[in-house]
């Protein structure tokens, strides 16, 4: 946070307090696992168990517009892939944790 | 009440199953991460343009976003996607553009906050008042929609709906604050999204294609007009909505829509939370790419409803036995073409829909009551651990609250108007004064806080009048012909002209604040940082000229 062009100000109605204008403490360093990792996490699960359903199902679609199609399938391998990459991409790192 | 639309098989209940583990895991994560005030209530101010603008978004894809503009859909055609374009789009990038800088160099921790900066105390109260308890109301009508849907859809209890997610969101929200409800919106943003976008997409193949949906639709309702933007706004009479063009640009476009995206804290303390003023700007910019295509996985479901359903859905007020109403066309369309897995996840993005904007009415209601209300008001000097405490047991709290007045809208007729009317009662006044705040120099505390109370009181009075005197409906919506949505925005209108004409007649006859004490809240008193040593393609400014271009070409696209 760079920007302080407002410098010391006065509220309306009275003093501006510390809680009215938090400042960032800046520099943290907090070793959190990015949000795209649970992304990844619950995208990966959800497109195993699609594709798993979709291929049992293969042979027996279910009553559905389109079964033909295999929705199931395709949709679960796409959760799968993207749910590959984010894991892959922002997975924790051991140079990380130091 | 119709018997259930869909049976969940045993993957379906093990997707959903996942889902409320892995939302409860984020909260328990996030705990030890969440120590300061500013962790709890601003997310550490360390969030990414990306975070923060899906959060954004996220926060508003809540329950009435998914179910309610499906069925707007369904009823108006096409015309229910001014609600996500002109009444939108432009006061996003407006957001991103002219008032973010203000609100993150003022480091104000919520609108309210700001409010006091600007015009004092009186002013912050009173702005504090009216938002916790619209943001309140709101959380019960979203739990109340969600549970309704789960007892309809799946054949859920409904009390046992409303506890469970609600105590889940309360329980993630409580222990993580804005951190874990961020973090979470982001998850719910790709759920809703990659568990809704199969209806559209297996629709249109169904239908042979966006034309195939436009002769479809003509061919089963030749009496209206359900996919034209702007051809049928010339007169009140020719459209399903009862609506004119100048109501839904000035009543819509301009003061209910600048409204809630641009004062409403619900949507604006995920942008607070950015790392920097250019993430700040960036944010609403980002969002409002994908706010321009939510329409395609909301509205275009329900048009997909009335192309290729083959029976017809009926108002709330009148489902028949064996019927169903136009707030069910998202599951119908749903168990249409999705199977096991495929319903799981479909039924899991509805109710990452429901919790996200549970979580985030009830993270913004925690903060405007910890910093704005309990602070100021009624325990000024406590330590710092002692208002995160107060955060996470007002959480809780609001969660309860929110329980309660779930209950309590059980009886009422038609949710989706009566969130219109809430936003014209304190929204459209609440941005006159926020906008006259950030603009001029000349314009009081004194001007700010009469004008705020005269458009609210000025805004509930209309609504009360036409309900004790229906015949006042021409006056105030300028038609006898116009309906609940267009009352709603003629009503925002005018408390907004009102708030705006009181605060500058107060205003010409107070003395204002000295310039120095303007300093980072008004424009013309604030150096705003430059943009110009930055490559076009990392200046807010570009992004947000192009989504406008684009908005644009949608609105003669569909016109």
């Amino acid at each position: 946070m760079k920007e302080k062009p407002g410098g010391v100000r006065h509220s309306g109605g009275g003093k501006a307090t510390a809680v009215d204008t938090l400042e960032p403490e800046g520099g943290k360093d907090r070793h959190m696992l990015p949000v795209w990792f649970f992304v990844g996490v619950i995208l990966l699960v959800y497109g195993v168990l699609i594709l798993a359903t979709g291929i049992l199902e293969f042979s027996q679609p279910p009553p559905t517009v389109l079964s033909s199609l295999h929705p199931a399938i395709w949709w679960g391998a796409l959760l799968v892939v993207i749910g590959a990459v984010y894991v892959h991409l922002f997975r924790p790192r051991k140079s990380e944790k130091q | 009440m119709t018997s259930q639309i869909i049976s969940l098989r045993a993957v379906d209940i093990a997707i959903i199953a996942v889902y409320f583990a892995m939302v409860l895991g984020i909260g328990f994560y996030l705990k030890k991460y969440t120590q300061s005030g500013e962790d709890f209530f601003l997310a550490g101010r360390e969030m990414s343009a990306w975070v923060a603008g899906l959060s954004f978004l996220s926060a508003n894809l809540g329950a009435l976003e998914l179910m309610g503009w499906a069925a707007a859909a369904y009823q108006y055609g096409i015309l229910a996607t001014h609600w996500y374009w002109v009444g939108a789009i432009p006061a996003m990038l407006f957001l991103g553009v002219v008032m973010m800088p203000f609100y993150y160099i003022s480091k104000t921790h919520s609108v309210p906050g700001y409010l006091q900066l600007r015009y004092g105390e009186s002013t912050r109260f009173l702005g504090a008042f009216c938002f916790a308890f619209m943001t309140i109301l709101m959380s019960g009508i979203n739990m109340y929609a969600m549970a309704l849907v789960m007892k309809v859809v799946l054949g859920w209890n409904i009390h046992f709906s409303i506890w469970v997610s609600s105590l889940t969101v309360g329980i993630y929200v409580a222990l993580g604050g804005l951190f874990s409800a961020i973090f979470n919106e982001v998850l719910q943003f790709f759920l809703i999204w990659l568990g809704a976008l199969l209806i559209p997409i297996l629709g249109l193949l169904e239908a042979g294609g966006w034309s195939g949906v436009v002769a479809r639709v003509h061919q089963n309702f030749p009496q209206g007009d359900y996919t034209h933007l702007w051809r049928t706004m010339g007169s009140f009479a020719d459209n399903p909505m009862g609506i004119h063009w100048t109501g839904i640009v000035f009543g819509l476009g301009w003061v209910i829509s600048f409204g809630y995206w641009t004062t409403d804290f619900l949507v604006v303390q995920r942008v607070l939370a950015a790392k920097d003023i250019r993430a700040a700007k960036l944010a609403p910019i980002i969002g409002s790419y994908f706010k321009m295509a939510v329409p395609f996985i909301v509205i275009l479901p329900g048009l997909l409803g009335l192309a290729v359903l083959p029976f017809r859905l009926a108002p709330e007020s009148a489902v028949g036995p064996g019927q169903h109403s136009y707030n069910e066309v998202l599951p119908l369309m749903l168990a249409r073409y999705c199977g096991p897995g495929l319903l799981g996840l479909g039924i899991t993005a509805l109710i990452a829909g429901f919790m996200s904007g549970m979580a985030g009415n009830v993270s913004a209601f925690a903060t405007v009551w910890t910093y704005d209300l309990y602070r100021p008001f009624l325990r000024k000097d406590a330590s710092d651990a002692h208002y995160v405490l107060m955060g996470r047991w007002c959480t809780i709290l609001g969660v309860l609250i929110s329980i309660g007045t779930a209950y309590l809208v059980m009886q009422f007729k038609s949710i989706m108007d009566y969130v219109q009317a809430l936003f014209s009662f304190f929204i459209a006044p609440l941005f006159g004064t926020v906008l006259l705040g950030m603009l001029s120099k000349r314009v009081t505390p004194a001007g700010g806080f009469w004008g705020l109370l005269a458009g609210t009181v000025a805004s509930i009075s209309m609504y009360a009048l036409v309900k004790m005197n229906h015949s006042l409906l021409a006056l105030i919506a300028l038609s006898s012909n116009a309906k609940d949505m267009a009352e709603n925005m003629y009503r925002g209108l005018w408390s907004w002209l009102i708030c705006v004409f009181v605060t500058v007649a107060v205003s010409a006859f107070t003395r204002p604040k000295p310039v120095a004490e303007l300093t980072g809240l008004v424009y013309g008193a604030t150096d705003l940082p430059s943009e110009g040593h930055l490559p076009v393609a990392k200046r807010p400014i570009f992004w947000a000229g192009l989504a406008f271009a684009l908005f644009l070409v949608l609105q003669w696209i569909f016109w």
